[in-house]
């Protein structure tokens, strides 16, 4: 009886000791640096203002190179995750679910460089990039991998929605048409 | 004398809701408590309601006298001394509630960031008038407002200004460190928490090991991951598994521990992200056309052109990522 109490008890603990040691791990080696760097990128944020970044995504908005990998960018680095969406309402409506497209695609590459614009979800890039730290490896070529890919794939995926949101809209507007003409005819 | 009200909106990063600010006969006094001068915001304030304005440095102004606070105030005593008196208080910092006061601190009392020009009139919705109280009421202001620039003008405003510039540096590096502790604690340490939690109880109870035969094969292999995101991105799933990022984030760990204990070789990390996060934001699409002021029309069409899209661009970015992670962690990065 003692034993299975005993069991139970130090099960107990070792269950608990071991989820402990995964935080303190997480905290000393996470949060310290996330501290200083999450304040560093606040208040270079408010430095260089709002107004003079939103000129820049203005002038990104017209190309749609830019305004598939600059564009979106830049909106999440001035307004993090989720306000920088609020920059679609520069976009033609044709444009706008290709633009949240790109912009939500690069919420998580951005945190290999600057945590703060999706500070809440950081653990899809660090998750990851813990395992490498604990093999000793730097994150730093990893890092740079994944934010240079992410520019790529959201400019993709930017091309590819606007095309098929155009066909979606275009079909929409053949349907009513087609209703329409239908009810004239008869 | 009658006065007017205007309305102090917060400006760019500030705080509150905005303030209305309505002089009457016993409280007629704009008080510029910034370290010596009339701020241009307690100035614009006194010029649109006709009330005086003076520099609290200079002269006590009993609180019941005072119809509003003008403050630069990166976040420690002045910042809740005033609301905590009951006097509306407009700090042209962009700071949040803080500081010992900070309970006293709220919407109805308190509004930041303020600059000129988020100050409107708001008894008079003409033109005609809120150009006439600027005439009228610039005029009185503009003499008593004047001796403060001359008495003491030359020799102290490179000390006001520079003193100005400091505070505004310090100030917001201040309140950027708050917003980091704040983030901090409020997001990432609970995640910490209970992802770590979960580990520990997967590690302890060597449940590691049964799901590293599962995990090797899926994230250890090109083939692998294209079957995650190929599940992950399918339009009836994706919407389901993007709230918050919580699933890719709790696989993103995971597939951590699985590199750390050698099951998944380290290049593949770089497919790995792309493969656990095909289905990022797409539980979000309606809020944000919302938020993009998108009509209705494009929301309806928007939604399947992105889980369409996905379904395409989510099998192409764990290729091309794979593709990337040639040379990758291969010997030369090795510490």
């Amino acid at each position: 009886m003692l034993h299975v109490i005993d069991w139970l008890g130090s099960h107990f603990y070792g269950l608990f000791t071991a989820g402990g040691t995964q935080f303190v791990g997480l905290v000393t080696g996470i949060v310290p640096i996330l501290v200083v760097l999450l304040t560093f990128m606040y208040a270079v944020v408010r430095f260089i203002g709002q107004e003079r970044v939103n000129k820049a995504i203005l002038y990104s908005s017209k190309y749609s190179v830019l305004r598939y990998t600059l564009m979106p960018i830049l909106s999440l680095l001035l307004l993090a995750n989720p306000m920088a969406y609020t920059f679609g309402r520069f976009l033609p409506e044709y444009q706008k679910p290709a633009f949240y497209d790109a912009a939500v695609s690069f919420c998580h590459p951005v945190t290999s460089f600057f945590p703060y614009a999706n500070a809440g979800e950081i653990f899809v890039w660090l998750g990851i990039a813990d395992g490498i730290t604990k093999l000793h490896m730097s994150i730093a070529p990893l890092a740079v991998r994944y934010f240079l890919l992410g520019i790529l794939i959201i400019l993709i995926r930017g091309l590819l929605t606007e095309r098929i949101t155009v066909y979606l809209m275009g079909r929409k507007t053949n349907q009513l048409k087609t209703v329409t003409t239908q009810t004239q005819a008869s | 004398m009658a006065y007017h009200k205007v309305r102090v909106n917060p400006g760019e990063g500030g705080w509150g809701k905005g303030l209305v600010i309505a002089p009457h006969d016993r409280r007629s006094k704009v008080v510029s408590v910034t370290g010596g001068g009339i701020h241009p915001v307690a100035q614009r304030i006194a010029d649109l309601t006709g009330a005086e304005v003076v520099d609290g440095f200079k002269t006590q102004v009993p609180k019941e006298e005072m119809c509003c606070v003008i403050v630069n105030c990166g976040g420690t005593a002045r910042i809740g001394v005033y609301p905590r008196m009951g006097v509306p208080t407009i700090d042209v910092i962009p700071s949040g509630p803080s500081g010992p006061l900070a309970q006293y601190i709220n919407e109805s009392n308190f509004v930041s960031g303020v600059r000129p020009d988020s100050i409107v009139l708001t008894d008079y919705d003409g033109e005609v008038e809120e150009e006439s109280a600027k005439v009228t009421n610039a005029a009185p202001n503009q003499i008593p407002a004047n001796p403060f620039g001359q008495q003491n003008g030359d020799q102290r405003s490179f000390f006001l200004k520079l003193s100005g510039v400091m505070g505004y540096i310090v100030g917001t590096l201040y309140q950027s460190g708050r917003e980091a502790v704040d983030m901090i604690v409020r997001n990432i340490l609970p995640f910490m928490a209970f992802v770590s939690l979960l580990i520990g109880f997967v590690v302890y109870t060597g449940l590691g090991h049964d799901l590293a035969a599962v995990v090797a094969p899926l994230g250890g292999t090109v083939w692998g991951l294209t079957l995650i995101v190929l599940v992950g991105t399918f339009p009836l799933f994706s919407p389901m598994l993007g709230p918050g990022a919580v699933v890719a984030q709790i696989v993103g760990v995971f597939v951590g521990t699985e590199i750390a204990a050698g099951v998944i070789p380290p290049q593949y990390a770089l497919p790995a992200l792309f493969a656990i996060d095909g289905q990022v934001g797409c539980d979000f699409i309606p809020v944000a056309m919302a938020l993009g002021e998108a009509t209705v029309e494009t929301t309806e069409v928007g939604v399947p052109a992105v889980l369409f899209s996905r379904q395409i661009t989510g099998v192409v970015a764990v290729v091309l990522a794979w593709l990337a992670s040639f040379g990758l962690y291969t010997g030369s990065h090795i510490k």
